[in-house]
């Protein structure tokens, strides 16, 4: 929107008035100046535009004098311009009745009388127009009638729209802040009180307070969604990886390159590995395990490795499910590999390979 | 003989957690809590390592290598932090810091990993080695020196295995090499990655520096 402008007296020639406008409208001055010299070859319109404008801008009470010669400098514009008198007045008529539906505050007031006598007057131009004779009044009165229904209901969409805008963004904030609220409630406040809990018992609270730390860091870093665990193999890693630790005192740490979606298999994959993972976290006797996710074109691959006790596969018996079947059985149905190798004194690594189809 | 170290952090609880972890097995000589602090204070006190959080109130850890490092080259950065973001750790990285560990280290490790930045190898934790996997690995060569822009498949084996949890000791008697070879493949990664011109590095970094 315009802003209002006043006068330059440091580069005026006659009053200022060219070079407050050029300042406002961030023009030259002298273009400014060559319109209105233009203007005042136009039955001396110019000259009135330029002294209403004037009277307008040093004081504010003698807007009305203003709007006279603003309405004066349109009739000579017109005039000017070769149309009938009859369009003249036609076209001075709507304006200053619209002129005068306007008055209130600049905005259209359909519950104040000036405002009907205002449509009425532009109205009665209108049928003045339209009456008219000539080339010029036919070609002029389908956009003078275009334009006053514009100027009518102009800012009525225009101060609506606004509304709408200033609504939306409103409700977008409250939106954003209930989902912040939302996810502190759902877990930060939740681990607080799980601490306050179990506060007699260090490890739980160490766990705790890491697992915390690593959603809200996936949240503020944006590697992960927080509490969707089903977007990416790196979140849904990362959320077992932080069970395992609440459940079994250890500490995960996940390293990666790369990332994918999670799909069937992918998610049978990580199923797989947070079974290694436990599986690690309960016999090694460790406090640290290391899982490392890598994700190239052809293959998706995770590793859990401890560096604990291990283990003699021939001595481990067939029934238990763990290796067996919630390792090694899922990952082959999803079509992929595990290896697993380890021997007593040498800690374990279980190597998942799941290859990945072109897609 | 013990280092001589400076921390730069802003988290007072975790500058005495620190402290109090390395206990006598270094020589803190100073502290600061922003770029505006440390970079006098560094340039002062000349230690052997600056343990460096990569973000710091008044912008991030990369501003002070950069701006440390015509005047005091001897001075050896490790970056320590929380963040997660790649990004951010690869152009601490890039601006000159010889490691990047996260702040979950035990004090012992961080001992070690200070006592190895200090006789100048560089210190890669599981996280980095995978960062700097996915940045060789993502986006295209663009000119520069080829030699510079892709790890060898030697690199490429060392730094897997960093990720996975390996110790350079491990990953030596696994690869059948001495542990110096190791080390060597690892300060070569390091120079790729402070030199490389290549696409995704560069465009990390500058994205790093226009946030």
């Amino acid at each position: 929107m315009l802003r209002t402008f006043a006068p330059s007296t440091d580069e005026r020639v006659i009053a200022g008035v060219c070079a407050g406008i050029a300042r406002t409208l961030g023009v030259d001055p002298t273009l400014v100046r060559l319109v209105f010299a233009l203007l005042a070859l136009a039955g001396g319109a110019g000259i009135l535009l330029y002294l209403a404008l004037w009277a307008w801008a040093t004081k504010r009470n003698r807007v009305w004098v203003a709007a006279v010669l603003a309405f004066l400098a349109g009739v000579a514009l017109l005039g000017a311009l070769g149309l009938s008198d009859q369009a003249v007045i036609g076209i001075a008529l709507i304006a200053g009745g619209l002129a005068l539906a306007w008055r209130q505050g600049g905005s259209f007031r359909a519950d104040a009388p000036l405002s009907y006598g205002g449509i009425a007057l532009a109205a009665i131009g209108a049928v003045v127009l339209l009456s008219g004779e000539g080339t010029s009044t036919s070609l002029l009165a389908p956009g003078a009638v275009a334009g006053a229904l514009l100027l009518i209901a102009g800012p009525w969409v225009w101060r609506l729209a606004l509304e709408r805008d200033a609504e939306r963004t409103g409700r977008i904030r409250t939106e954003e802040r209930s989902e912040v609220a939302a996810r502190v409630h759902d877990s930060v406040l939740q681990t607080l009180a799980l601490v306050q809990r179990h506060a007699d018992d260090p490890r739980r609270v160490a766990s705790l307070a890491r697992r915390q730390e690593r959603e809200l860091r996936g949240w503020l870093y944006g590697d992960q969604p927080l509490g969707d665990e089903t977007a990416s193999l790196l979140a849904a890693l990362s959320a077992a990886a932080g069970d395992v630790e609440e459940l079994h005192g250890v500490r995960v740490e996940l390293a990666s390159a790369g990332d994918c979606p999670v799909d069937t298999s992918v998610g049978a994959l990580v199923l797989a590995a947070r079974e290694a993972m436990t599986n690690a976290a309960k016999f090694a006797g460790v406090e640290e395990l290391d899982v490392y996710a890598e994700v190239t074109d052809d293959a998706v691959s995770v590793f859990v490795r401890d560096r604990g006790a291990g283990f003699d596969r021939t001595a481990v018996p067939d029934d238990r499910q763990g290796l067996r079947e919630s390792i090694e059985g899922r990952l082959e149905r999803a079509g992929g590999r595990a290896t697993i190798v380890t021997s007593p004194g040498n800690g374990t690594e279980v190597e998942l390979r799941l290859p990945r189809r072109p897609s | 003989m013990k280092r001589r170290v400076v921390l730069v952090d802003d988290h007072d609880l975790f500058l005495a957690g620190v402290r109090a972890e390395l206990g006598e097995a270094v020589d803190v000589v100073g502290q600061a809590g922003s770029i505006a602090e440390a970079v006098p204070l560094i340039t002062e006190l000349d230690p052997e390592v600056v343990l460096l959080d990569v973000h710091l109130p008044d912008g991030s850890g990369d501003a002070i290598v950069n701006a440390v490092k015509a005047d005091r080259p001897g001075v050896k950065f490790l970056a320590l932090s929380v963040s997660d973001a790649a990004e951010d750790v690869i152009a601490v990285i890039r601006a000159g810091a010889r490691g990047y560990v996260t702040k979950t280290i035990s004090g012992p490790e961080l001992a070690a990993a200070i006592e190895r930045v200090a006789t100048g190898d560089a210190v890669f934790s599981p996280r980095l080695a995978g960062f700097v996997l996915d940045a060789f690995r993502a986006g295209e060569q663009v000119g520069g020196d080829a030699e510079l822009d892709e790890l060898t498949p030697r690199e490429r084996e060392v730094l897997q295995l960093i990720a996975r949890g390996y110790m350079y000791k491990e990953i030596a008697s696994r690869l059948h090499l001495s542990v110096k070879t190791v080390e060597s493949h690892v300060s070569n990664v390091l120079r790729k990655l402070q030199l490389s011109t290549r696409h995704e590095l560069a465009r990390w970094a500058t994205q790093h520096r226009l946030v």
